[in-house]
């Protein structure tokens, strides 16, 4: 028994081992040294130097700030519209197919491609939307102060509300007839059935969407890298392409995978957080 | 202990003790000082593969048309070049530097890098061979061009071709407009102030946050009176010339520029110029014979643009150098190369094919002058490339220009004051080429 | 009644068409723009004109097709391990709870660590074992996001398969390995499909481990795209045209897919 057991999970464990385990550790050690890309030979250990300088680093801050924000609102805005759709959808008699294979296509863009054509689209004087937003008398700087973030997470959702219908619209086909026909019986209106019948049966899929989601977008990087690198100022720098700039820029490797870990340690200490209350309303 | 237990257990040991050993391996790169052949003068029956890698730009495609003609003086070299846009550039040239086997035998290096990469022991010194080539004529190459490759004194590069910043004006609106090419930096605040009009915009600016709007300001600060560095190499970017040009900068940018352009960067300008949207820009002065290209995007203006070096005279530089890596395959093949590629005759073929000039003779070459693109952009290009300076000197080069880079574009932004973005710019300086 | 059902209906409707909208509207302006001049590119509201194809025959020339073919082969060679890997690892620790309920999040952690701090120790692994021309650097890089997903997927999948088919498999003499794949397996293979998807535009999508670990001037497709945005400007035309030749097969890919991958991931009840 335990040898089957063992036999079975050894391919994942050893590729896991070799594609995440060897570098996570690798990188760990670099973190605690001294390490450029400059660096002649050897590093020096330094110890957690590069952690405390991290930690007490404003721009990190301001990066993980940036990122949350980001993620907050992309994620927000493509459930809700998510699942709209997706009950929409699930009612569409006509055109099935059509339809849902053209809404799921952003999906498959490569990232750096959106940006990039992103970034044209919304161009004032080159790009479609600028100018039709012209001929009703809205002028709006779509990368300028204050709007960049928002305008990153709209490219977000564009991108990936597909996503979301996709695991939402799986979600409610299998969801049991059986509640929502009772309900519809006892005279409830759709609000009703939707909000006591349908979303708590959702819920279970609402999460793994929103958990998987979330933590794709925390590594937000590409739209950034295409548009406005981390401008204006500093409001669209978001934490992977701090890193990115820190560790390949300008060479600090070492001080660039602290960063990451610290990220690591955030994000594990949120999900811990959020799987013991989930598993504590589900044993209610 | 469990099983399990027992079996996580040895897994880490076993990724510990892999992670350790691989470690070892961590900096690998060069751990001695390096040295050259310091052979200057390579026999034409050399044999070998040169493996290039470069950065995707219009005289990387220059390079590769001449290659056949490099092959009739050595025909046992192969040349391969790969070209990358800049930053994967940067990124895989960084990459193959870690590893003691080689993957590039020859390479370019941006001014900013210089020192880093002789810093790190990454690059093999050229005097030796620079000195001993027969009728190479170094003294001939452009000075700021040569100070980019000279690193305490010693030279690691030879120059590709320059990215110096000038001028890049309609001849026909400022006609129309009655003005002449500003020369100080109050005229060119006025000048394009004046040449805005309902549908069209006096100058087409690059505000993007990080190298673009440091590059574009510069200028702005040189026509200022000011500099980045002084005579030492301290940072002078807190001065009243700095907050000037700044402010100027700012003005030209609310009253003169195109409507929501904060984050525009070279191409947004580059095609708002070309498509009659904007007046000018401030550009690389190569881009002059793409404006006027008629088979390119600027269709039926081509021909109306000209080049002028910037108020005050002075100007931004940026320069691309030839450099062999110490983990080079074939370096005395790659200096073959790099060598012929930077001579008298072959830079002069390299200019009438469109590409930068990196030699004072080729600029007064009468065939050159007679190519096509007209004598006026030869005399801009002298002009300009007789007093320019880089962004950056020292270590840090890149982290130096992206700090700046970012206060500069707060400052615009308006999230912070002229002079906090400035003390702020002046203090990251301080901080990271302490 | 039959008026909120009407409401309901026409929001539904006009829901529909303005994503549709959303959706298509960058796409089409995209192929629009692969079909223009340089001059042209400038004007924005320029719809009816002479296509040109010379940005087309640029990327093809450019060697677009083949960096979509080396995309394509890292994807499934990734996908295709992890789904073997995945698939008998989930079964495990669904069967038998290993690693208990903590390794089912702690999975996803590895999602989460940015590629630029990871992509050299990846590098030195590769150099030291004398693999950087190879394939495998990359294929191992893809494996490190790839994985995880797939497996943890794949666990809410094996989940809902019930024990007693399995049982009934065993009390009727076939072998634990043998039960799983020919009774448990078949039940999660439209899991399996889905989460092959996922796992494949995941690996189609990385630019960044694709860069740095692909074998010297065998760009992938992320890159090679990326490549337009040279130092003398987007070069859009070009660049359009080789959006568009990545989209568009995963596209036409998609509309025979998306019924199977709808079935699958409801099929697997989506479970934590």
């Amino acid at each position: 028994m335990t040898r089957f057991r063992w036999g079975m999970l050894a391919p994942v464990l050893a590729a896991t081992g070799v594609a995440v385990g060897f570098p996570l550790a690798y990188a760990f050690y670099l973190s605690l040294t001294d390490y450029k890309l400059t660096s002649r030979g050897a590093p020096d250990f330094v110890g957690l130097e590069n952690y405390l300088f991290v930690l007490s680093d404003a721009r990190m801050w301001n990066a993980f700030g940036n990122t949350a924000t980001y993620v907050a609102v992309a994620v927000t805005v493509q459930t809700v519209l998510g699942l709209a759709i997706a009950l929409a959808l699930q009612k569409q008699q006509w055109a099935r197919d059509v339809t849902r294979a053209m809404l799921l296509a952003p999906m498959f863009i490569t990232p750096i491609a959106v940006g990039l054509t992103f970034r044209f689209l919304l161009n004032d004087q080159l790009g479609a939307i600028p100018a039709v937003l012209r001929s009703i008398g809205i002028s709006y700087d779509f990368f300028g102060p204050s709007n960049a973030l928002l305008t990153l997470s709209f490219i977000d959702v564009w991108q990936w509300t597909p996503f979301m219908v996709l695991l939402l619209l799986a979600g409610l086909e299998s969801i049991p007839r059986q509640p929502l026909e009772a309900a519809r019986v006892d005279g409830a209106s759709a609000w009703y059935a939707f909000r006591r019948v349908v979303l708590p049966l959702l819920t279970p899929v609402l999460t793994v969407a929103v958990l998987l989601r979330s933590l794709d977008a925390l590594k937000v990087f590409e739209y950034v890298y295409a548009t406005t690198r981390g401008g204006p100022g500093t409001e669209t720098e978001t934490i992977q392409f701090f890193t990115y700039q820190t560790g390949i820029q300008f060479f600090r490797l070492g001080e660039a995978s602290a960063v990451a870990f610290v990220l690591l340690a955030i994000v594990l200490t949120f999900i811990v957080i959020l799987f013991r209350r989930l598993q504590r309303s589900a044993a209610r | 202990m469990s099983t399990r237990s027992r079996a996580l257990l040895s897994s880490v040991a076993l990724t510990a003790a892999l992670t350790l050993t691989i470690s070892g391996c961590a900096g690998s790169g060069p751990t001695e000082d390096p040295v050259s052949s310091g052979l200057g003068d390579i026999p034409t029956d050399t044999e070998g593969t040169v493996r290039i890698l470069m950065e995707s730009v219009p005289d990387t495609d220059i390079v590769t048309e001449l290659v056949g003609s490099f092959n009739e003086t050595y025909p046992g070299i192969e040349v391969e070049i790969e070209s990358l846009a800049f930053d994967q550039m940067r990124d895989k040239l960084i990459a193959s530097f870690q590893s003691s086997d080689p993957a590039y035998d020859l390479i370019v290096v941006d001014n900013p890098w210089m020192d880093d990469f002789v810093d790190a022991g990454f690059l093999e010194p050229l005097d030796a061979r620079i000195d001993s080539t027969t009728d190479y004529a170094p003294e001939d190459f452009f000075e700021p061009l040569v100070d980019i490759t000279d690193v305490d004194g010693v030279r690691y590069g030879v120059p590709f071709y320059n990215y110096a910043l000038g001028y890049l004006y309609r001849t026909d609106i400022y006609d129309e407009a009655g003005l002449e090419v500003p020369e100080t930096l109050d005229e060119l605040v006025s000048n394009v102030q004046a040449l805005t009009t309902s549908d069209r915009t006096g100058i087409a600016m690059q505000p993007q946050r990080g190298y673009k709007i440091f590059e574009e300001w510069a200028n702005w600060l040189f026509a200022a009176g000011g500099s980045i560095y002084d005579e030492s190499g301290a940072p002078t970017l807190d001065t009243p010339e700095a907050a000037a040009a700044l402010e100027a900068y700012i003005e030209s940018f609310t009253t003169a520029a195109p409507e929501n352009s904060s984050n525009w960067a070279f191409d947004e300008a580059f095609r708002s110029v070309s498509s009659g949207e904007s007046a000018s820009m401030i550009s690389y002065n190569w881009n002059l014979p793409g404006l006027n290209d008629p088979e390119g995007a600027s269709g039926d203006l081509a021909g109306s643009f000209a080049l002028a070096p910037m108020p005050g005279g002075k100007q931004v530089l940026g320069s691309w150098s030839w450099a062999i890596p110490v983990n080079s395959g074939n370096s005395d093949a790659a200096w073959a190369f790099s060598s012929w590629i930077t001579s008298s005759a072959v830079d002069i073929e390299r200019v009438i094919a469109g590409g930068a000039a990196i030699r004072e003779s080729t600029l007064s070459n009468a065939s050159v002058l007679e190519s096509g693109f007209g004598e006026d952009y030869y005399d801009a290009v002298i002009a300009i490339l007789s007093d320019a300076a880089p962004l950056s000197q020292g270590l840090g080069g890149e982290e130096m220009i992206q700090a700046v880079g970012t206060e500069l574009s707060e400052a615009v932004a308006g999230t912070k004051t002229v002079e906090q973005a400035l003390s702020d710019a002046q203090a990251a300086v301080e901080r990271i080429q302490r | 009644m039959t008026k909120g059902v009407n409401a309901l209906a026409a929001a539904r409707i006009l829901l529909l068409s303005a994503a549709a909208v959303v959706v298509a509207f960058p796409l089409l302006w995209v192929a629009i723009a692969s079909l223009k001049s340089p001059a042209q590119l400038n004007d924005p509201g320029l719809i009816l004109f002479l296509p040109n194809l010379e940005n087309w025959a640029r990327v093809l020339e450019a060697g677009i097709l083949n960096a979509a073919g080396r995309s394509a082969f890292v994807a499934t060679v990734t996908v295709a391990f992890s789904v073997v890997a995945g698939s008998m690892g989930a079964y495990a620790i669904s069967a038998y709870k290993a690693g208990g309920s903590a390794t089912r999040f702690g999975i996803l952690a590895a999602q989460v660590l940015p590629p630029a701090v990871l992509v050299f120790p990846f590098l030195t692994m590769a150099y030291a074992l004398n693999i950087n021309n190879t394939y495998v650097p990359i294929i191992f890089a893809h494996l490190s996001f790839v994985l995880p997903v797939i497996t943890w997927f794949l666990i809410g999948f094996f989940d809902a398969v019930p024990r007693s088919l399995e049982e009934q498999a065993r009390v009727d003499g076939f072998s634990r390995f043998a039960a799983f794949r020919l009774v448990v397996l078949p039940q999660v293979l439209p899991g399996i499909g889905a989460a092959a998807i996922f796992g494949f535009t995941l690996s189609w999508n990385d630019m960044f481990y694709g860069l740095i670990l692909a074998p010297p001037r065998e760009t992938i497709l992320p890159v090679a795209i990326s490549a337009f945005n040279t130092f003398r400007g987007v070069e859009l035309g070009a660049m359009s045209a080789a959006i568009i030749i990545a989209v568009v097969p995963v596209v036409i890919a998609s509309f025979f897919i998306q019924r199977r991958l709808v079935q699958g991931i409801s099929g697997g009840a989506v479970k934590f």
